[in-house]
């Protein structure tokens, strides 16, 4: 019997003209969660991908129990009791939750499908993890927290004994950060160890035992969280691993202050769909970043999209500049100078399969062309010099979008937006799933472009984010405005108590 | 690097020899009593030591950096491809089994052949592009080659389909042939952008619907349904005219439609590549929802792919009228089956957003040259369905294969 | 969906028509109507019928064999006194039979004929047609003709005739006998006949364009003394591959017979251009006349011998093939 359940030993991986692991250890101890750091494009995704089986290593050994194990295929890996969660879930949509969670290996005989072993198996498994879901619930009217929940559960069914969390609480509210850890160290008690990814270092600091550390595909080193001596390991400490620098503000310091001109004026806008947002009013100053907080469900994303006219407007009224705005279509309020980073970067932002030149360019087109013909010395100019100021790493302009991490993908939608020279950025989540250092960059952005007179509304669900950025946060509830903070009275706990005003109904996941 | 350096030698080493093997053979083959062994040999042998030892020449010396990306080893090579190795080796087949396949009129056949198939290919790539497909061209060819037929016959023709219609100017007949097309295009595209239905079922309801009004129209007295004929020779000629015709000796001329396909190409190629409306294109293929998000307005180009479409289908039609100097509702049947899966061979992804003009010409050749290839060793038609199969599946699996990482 | 809209269509028609009950009411089903020769018959039959007094639904199988079985359940629902059935597919024609027979109603046959195992099987079934042998036996003496009165149409000199023939649809019984009969009919002037090539091009024009393109290249125009096709949009499509060559186009040099069946008015126009050698006259206004009257007399309990036509075997009309050459119009 081995001391590790699990062993990655000099695993090396190359695509075409990059090293994107080289000699990466992972060891990973049974019934522990061993947390895998680093920033984005570090390597993590791509060493999980060759434990799962969906990326051939081109060296290196896997080890499980002390036995070398040969995974060619996620089915593979399975078998052998390894199971992932992704960071994005997708989920059969019009199936149940039963069946999402019994893919592939429903129970039954000869074909036959046996519903009622399903449903109690899955009744007995939700109710295992205190999971309050009907098996019989449709898997695409869920949260992403309860699929997150549904992934896991389908995991145990298979008596997982190491399971991959993607960036699991990249979604979820913190009520529900606590119920997954919950269920993380009731399992972990069990013997099942964690393979855990994030980029929240509190988190990670309270949930894992050990801690190992990426950088640029190579390997840094493993940590204990807690020392013999029953010391903790720091943040600053973890950063310094991933990044090879010591980072001292984790926010970029503001200089200057908002405007008193309002540039958008929206007033008791409701959505016709009953659940969704309902008179939200408030004015956005220029030069101003205005937060909004609040929990998964509060209606702060369709907001957002329906004033960028991918929604409809039941009433209200919106000015911008002092004129009437009507939210006809994206293309009109890109006319009128709005922009909007979406929060789903994949499915709805980047062109996986296309180049870094025409994702840059996509919002501007109209810009380089004469009678729809475009001119592509000065498309090139352009996304070069856009990309160049935002510090995307990339070969070329030619490398495909897909092939990026999401830090830099996320940058180049940034500089797509700024192509477009609009006055008011919207920014929904923009730092998800994006490892310090580019965070660093992209808050700078947000400063840069307010010192160049611009206003942005930011979306997030990250409170020292939130309370990092903001001029001013406003906090939804449930489609409502439920108050404004001025920068000097945030805290935690007044962005919390407004965000569950309506806590008297269910939990707003 | 000095991979590359060797490869370009190779290049131009090897195209010399074909040049001067093709030389020799060109002034040597009377005196050896070759001329009905080998035909034309010596004249195809030139041209491809010319080109080869061009491109040898003018080859540029690729930085390590890209030469570790294009890293293909020669399996890659031979994998990447496998389909157009084939075609060669084929030709090689067909050649020895019927010398006659050597001569420049039959390279010219095949791309008098290849090009009202291109035009379709280009036409229908579009809808590919979007992820969707258009099941119509097939009958969209059948109803401007109809239109443009029923008009353009000779005044003492017995059976005309306008006994009483004047001799028209040749631009009225195919101005309304192609403006059909384009309108049931604007359907296509109305329906599919408007009410986001899938194209396949879009464009299978208005392929069921032209194929009506097409027949509908052929069957008006006093043609009832006869197969259209007297065509004027004036209009007959866009599609048979032969350029250089006799130009020396034996030479058959350049049909019109090859020059006709060429400037297609190079219009879509443009169309595609150096327009806001192809990089559109791509966008929508590649990611519906964020190209909404990123303002483009997906129903006006959704509608202007369809109708652009059906402008292409709609001058393949009247081409087809013209070359054969008659139509009837017929016409165009299945057409589309052929051009998607040209496009596929030739690399367009059918799940949108990939796909290059260069790619569906290769496509269209490598298809017309294996078919007509076929044909010339008396291939049975059936025999010919199989191996034609074959060759998407196979072309597709490549390509698959291809964009999968491993 | 088009199956049953075609029914519904034809129960409609049949319908608008039953208004006088006296009447003779005929059912007619044609393969495909846009096939020009069954126009013409089509043409005949309606004229026929009005002349006659008689009522004639014509329904359009569209080259589906399920779909004609359909219309004729129709035709019988709607209580017809008389079928013409032109089959899709002729070994089809025993289930026709069989339900002409179960409703009792007369059933005449046109173009396609069922095998005399099967007509047999019905005292009221009937076939009109032509003597598909006797088409091929004419369109072979044509060339005959042509090569024996033009020495130069042997052009390599051997005294043989290499021809290429071009069939009709895979199976279809005027496809095999016209091919076997012209063969022979060449044989039996004393010319010996050598097939360079021959490929089923499905009575279409633009097949068979393409067929012959390909011909031409892989054997030479040079070579090809004559090309006998089934039909004549076949033989139209021949010509067009071979006028892209620059044959057939009034040079005298560069001219290679070409015959067809049918006479349509293309062909006629061709013949008359001196690209198409000739062509024989299917009859399809006689057969069309001769359908009818038969059809008539058949439902009226009449004498079918007052007809006009003379009926063969108690079971057959046959019209002869009329040959139509270079210059003479119909």
């Amino acid at each position: 019997m081995s001391e590790y359940l699990l062993e990655m030993k000099n695993i090396t991986k190359t695509f075409p003209g990059v090293k994107a692991l080289d000699n990466v250890n992972l060891n990973v101890r049974k019934g522990t969660v061993h947390a895998l750091m680093g920033e984005n494009g570090a390597g993590k995704s791509t060493l999980m991908k060759c434990l799962f089986g969906i990326y051939e290593p081109n060296g290196g050994e896997i080890y499980l129990d002390g036995k070398k194990a040969s995974i060619h295929s996620a089915r593979q890996a399975m078998d052998q009791g390894i199971a992932m969660v992704h960071q994005e879930l997708h989920p059969i949509r019009f199936r149940s939750v039963m069946e999402n969670v019994y893919l592939g290996r429903f129970p039954g005989h000869m074909g036959v499908v046996d519903h009622k072993a399903m449903y109690e198996r899955t009744k007995a498994l939700f109710e295992d993890l205190e999971l309050d879901v009907d098996p019989l619930a449709l898997a695409g009217e869920q949260s992403a927290a309860i699929l997150q929940m549904m992934e896991i559960a389908r995991a145990v069914d298979m008596k997982a004994k190491i399971i991959i969390l993607d960036e699991p609480t990249s979604s979820l509210s913190d009520r529900e950060v606590d119920h997954l850890f919950k269920i993380i160290n009731r399992l972990r008690a069990q013997g099942v160890a964690f393979i855990y990814i994030s980029h929240k270092m509190k988190e990670i600091l309270e949930i894992s035992d050990e801690i190992t550390v990426m950088r640029d595909g190579t390997y840094v080193g493993t940590w204990p969280v807690t020392d013999e001596k029953g010391e903790k390991l720091t943040i600053d400490f973890i950063i310094k691993q991933m990044v090879g620098r010591e980072m001292t503000n984790q926010f970029p310091p503001r200089e200057g202050k908002p405007g008193s001109d309002v540039v958008l004026k929206v007033e008791k806008v409701c959505s016709p769909l009953p659940k969704s947002f309902q008179n939200v009013s408030f004015e956005l100053h220029k030069q101003e970043i205005l937060g909004i907080g609040g929990l998964v469900g509060a209606q702060r994303t369709e907001f957002v999209e329906a004033l960028f006219g991918l929604r409809g407007i039941a009433s209200g009224e919106i000015m911008l500049n002092g004129a009437r705005y009507t939210n006809k279509s994206p293309g009109f309020a890109k006319s009128r100078g709005l922009a909007l980073l979406t929060e789903e970067r994949r499915a709805t932002g980047i062109f996986g399969i296309l180049p870094i030149l025409e994702n840059t360019v996509i919002a501007n087109q109209r810009n380089y062309a004469h009678f729809g013909v475009l001119n592509d010395s000065r498309r090139v100019k352009d996304a070069d010099e856009e990309c160049k100021k935002l510090n995307v790493k990339t070969p070329s302009l030619n490398t495909l979008i897909q092939n990026l991490s999401g830090g830099n993908q996320q940058k180049v939608l940034i500089a797509r937006w700024l192509l477009t020279n609009s006055d008011i950025l919207i920014l929904d989540e923009p730092t998800r799933g994006i490892d310090v250092g580019a965070k660093y960059e992209i808050y700078n952005i947000m400063l840069e472009q307010i010192a160049q007179g611009k206003s942005i509304i930011m979306i997030s669900s990250e409170m020292p984010e939130l309370m990092g950025m903001s001029d001013r946060i406003m906090v939804m509830c449930e489609g409502r405005v439920t108050g404004f903070l001025n920068k000097g009275e945030y805290s935690q706990e007044k962005i919390m108590a407004l965000a569950t005003q309506f806590a008297g109904r269910k939990d707003a996941a | 690097m000095a991979n590359t350096s060797r490869s370009k030698r190779l290049m131009t080493v090897g195209g010399l020899i074909f040049l001067v093997l093709g030389i020799a053979l060109y002034f040597l083959k009377a005196p050896l009593g070759l001329n009905r062994k080998i035909y034309d040999l010596p004249v195809f042998l030139i041209i491809i030591g010319i080109c080869s030892a061009f491109k040898g020449f003018t080859a540029k010396e690729k930085t390590e950096e890209e030469a570790a990306l294009a890293g293909k080893t020669f399996t890659e090579f031979l994998t990447n491809n496998a389909i157009l190795l084939a075609m060669l080796v084929l030709v090689v087949v067909i050649c020895i089994l019927q010398p006659r396949f050597m001569q420049i009129r039959v390279a010219l056949d095949i791309l008098t052949q290849s090009s009202p198939k291109l035009i379709m290919a280009l036409g229908i790539c579009f809808a590919l592009l979007i992820a969707g497909t258009d099941l119509s061209a097939g009958r969209m060819v059948g109803l401007a080659a109809v239109i443009s037929a029923s008009m353009m016959q000779t005044a003492t023709y017995a059976n005309r389909f306008f006994p009483d219609l004047p001799q028209l100017s040749l631009w009225i007949p195919i101005a309304a042939a192609i403006l059909a097309c384009m309108l049931f295009g604007a359907l296509n595209g109305f329906i599919v952008a408007k009410y986001e239905m899938h194209p396949f079922i879009a464009t299978l309801a208005t392929q069921v619907i032209i194929y009506g009004v097409c027949s509908l129209y052929f069957d008006m007295p006093p043609n009832n349904s006869q197969p259209i004929g007297g065509i004027r020779p004036d209009f007959a000629q866009i599609g048979q005219l032969r350029l250089f015709n006799g130009l020396w000796k034996g030479f058959p001329g350049i049909s019109i439609l090859i020059p006709i396909a060429i400037v297609i190409c190079i219009i879509i190629w443009f169309v595609l590549n150096k327009t806001v409306f192809g990089k559109n294109v791509y966008a929508i293929g590649g990611n519906r929802e964020a190209a909404v998000v990123a303002g483009i307005n997906v129903f006006s180009n959704i509608m202007f792919i369809f109708i652009l479409a059906s402008l292409l289908y709609g001058i393949a039609g009247v081409l087809e009228a013209a070359r054969t100097a008659g139509a009837t509702n017929n016409y165009g049947l299945g057409y589309e089956t052929d051009a998607i899966a040209a496009c596929v061979v030739g690399g367009v992804s059918m799940s949108g957003g990939i796909g290059k003009v260069g790619g569906i010409v290769m496509g269209v050749l490598i298809f017309t040259v294996i078919q007509y290839g076929l044909q010339f060793i008396n291939v049975s038609p059936m025999w010919q369905q199989v191996i034609k199969g074959v060759i998407i599946a196979v072309a597709v699996a490549i390509d698959m294969t291809k964009y999968r990482k491993k | 969906m088009r199956k049953v809209f075609m029914t519904a269509l034809v129960l409609v028609l049949a319908v608008a028509c039953c208004a006088h009950a006296d009447e003779v009411k005929i059912g007619a089903c044609i393969y495909r109507f846009n096939d020009a020769f069954m126009l013409r018959f089509r043409n005949a039959m309606s004229a026929e019928s009005e002349k006659l007094g008689a009522v004639i639904t014509i329904a359009d199988g569209q080259d589906n064999q399920t779909t004609q079985d359909e219309q004729v359940d129709a035709f019988i629902a709607d209580g017809v006194n008389v079928l013409i059935v032109n089959t899709v597919d002729r070994m089809a024609s025993q289930s026709i039979i069989d339900k002409a027979k179960a409703a009792n109603i007369p059933v005449v046959f046109i173009n396609r004929e069922p095998t005399p195992e099967m007509l047999a099987t019905y005292d009221k079934a009937y076939y009109v047609g032509a003597k598909a042998e006797e088409s091929g036996t004419e369109t072979g003496e044509l060339v005959a003709s042509y090569f024996k009165a033009h020495p130069e149409a042997d052009k390599n000199k051997d005294g043989k005739l290499q021809f290429i023939l071009l069939k009709g649809q895979n199976g279809h019984q005027d496809m095999i006998l016209r091919s076997k009969y012209s063969v022979e009919a060449v044989k039996n002037a004393g010319i010996e006949p050598v097939e360079l090539a021959s490929a089923i091009a499905n009575w279409d024009k633009l097949e068979a364009m393409k067929i012959m393109n390909g011909f031409i290249m892989s054997i030479g125009p040079e070579n090809i003394e004559a090309v006998i096709a089934n039909n004549d949009e076949m033989a139209l499509g021949a010509i067009e591959a071979l006028k892209a060559q620059d044959y057939n186009t009034g040079n005298p040099e560069a001219y290679i017979p070409v015959v067809g069946v049918d006479a349509n008015a293309s062909a006629l126009e061709a013949m008359d251009k001196g690209e198409m050698l000739g062509t024989v006259l299917n009859d399809a206004d006689n057969q069309g006349i001769s359908a009818v009257r038969l059809a008539a007399a058949l439902a009226e309990g009449k004498d079918t011998g007052t007809i006009g036509y003379e009926i063969t075997d108690g079971k057959y009309i046959w019209i002869p093939y009329q040959k139509v050459t270079r210059g003479e119009k119909q």
